[in-house]
């Protein structure tokens, strides 16, 4: 008895088979035309799929996000994020009909889930597309998020200059987890 | 007003304009701290720091760790499989070895729950 349950610890194991990364790209442009580029880059994001449920997972450290000027990354963590009180924003949802024997080829696929940012949750639905690539499974998605959504305030002073709709872009490359 | 104390005030007008302009300029394009400039608020071995880590919160603070490197990838290095360094430069990461013993300083970027780990940022190595 004792043996069979190892055995099926061991097989589900086995079987559930994990892609992750921890340096996932995540980036956000919210820029307007003719002023300062408001956008970033953060290369530091983790990301986790169960390939046989299509479960996904993501973390996204905040004060990870790099800007070309130093003053407005530093306003971005202190005045609009609060880093310091909210050092992550994640995800949590499930990839729709996902096939992992079925991405040979790039493949479209609907994510729904909860993104929270700033403790404030909601439920997002985006699509991505999923390819595998000799041993990388890679995510790409477009997707757009409101502000007020998460409750981030926008001084009037900078309205102007600061997109009302957020452009975020993913890049996810995962490796297999041993 | 006679034209010498005219041109007088011009000058110093165009003096205090150039300063400030020059200030704001320098203060709006100030250039990124680097993680050698930021002062070290903790100094020891990784497993000191992953339990002091898991306490209290050391987001956004630069802090130097020494280790033993137990997996790499392209990007940054793994200390005692707990701790994960991403490298601000990755140019000399082929002489890294798995199982040597370094001492790095990066900044903290959070507890990662999903691979339960720790993750460190512009890491630089110390030796």
């Amino acid at each position: 008895m004792r043996l069979l349950f190892l055995f099926l610890i061991f097989s589900q194991v086995v079987n559930a088979q994990k892609y992750f990364t921890r340096t996932g790209l995540t980036e956000f442009k919210a820029s307007i035309d003719a002023f300062e580029p408001v956008e970033a880059k953060n290369n530091s994001c983790s990301v986790i799929l169960n390939t046989n449920t299509g479960d996904i997972a993501a973390l996204i450290p905040i004060n990870a996000f790099k800007f070309k000027i130093a003053l407005m990354q530093e306003h971005f963590n202190e005045n609009y994020m609060d880093s310091d009180k909210f050092p992550k924003a994640t995800f949590k949802g499930k990839v729709e009909n996902f096939n992992k024997n079925n991405l040979d080829t790039k493949k479209k696929h609907q994510i729904k889930g909860i993104l929270t940012i700033r403790n404030i949750s909601k439920n997002i639905d985006i699509s991505a597309t999923f390819h595998r690539i000799d041993t990388k499974t890679i995510i790409k998605s477009n997707f757009k998020v409101k502000p007020e959504d998460f409750g981030i305030e926008i001084p009037s002073v900078v309205r102007k200059k600061i997109a009302k709709t957020i452009n975020i872009s993913l890049n996810y490359e995962l490796t297999e987890k041993k | 007003m006679n034209l010498q104390k005219k041109n007088k005030w011009i000058l110093i007008f165009i003096l205090v304009l150039s300063v400030t302009l020059f200030s704001t300029y320098n203060y709006i394009y100030k250039s990124h701290k680097l993680t050698e400039e930021l002062p070290t608020e903790f100094k020891g071995t990784s497993s000191d720091f992953i339990n002091l880590a898991k306490n209290s919160d050391w987001v956004n603070k630069a802090v130097e760790i020494k280790g033993q490197i137990t997996s790499k990838d392209s990007l940054g290095l793994i200390l005692n499989n707990n701790i994960y360094c991403q490298l601000r430069q990755t140019k000399n990461i082929d002489k890294l070895t798995k199982s040597q013993t370094i001492t790095i300083k990066g900044i903290v970027i959070g507890y990662d729950d999903l691979l339960d780990e720790l993750k460190l940022n512009q890491c630089i190595i110390k030796n």
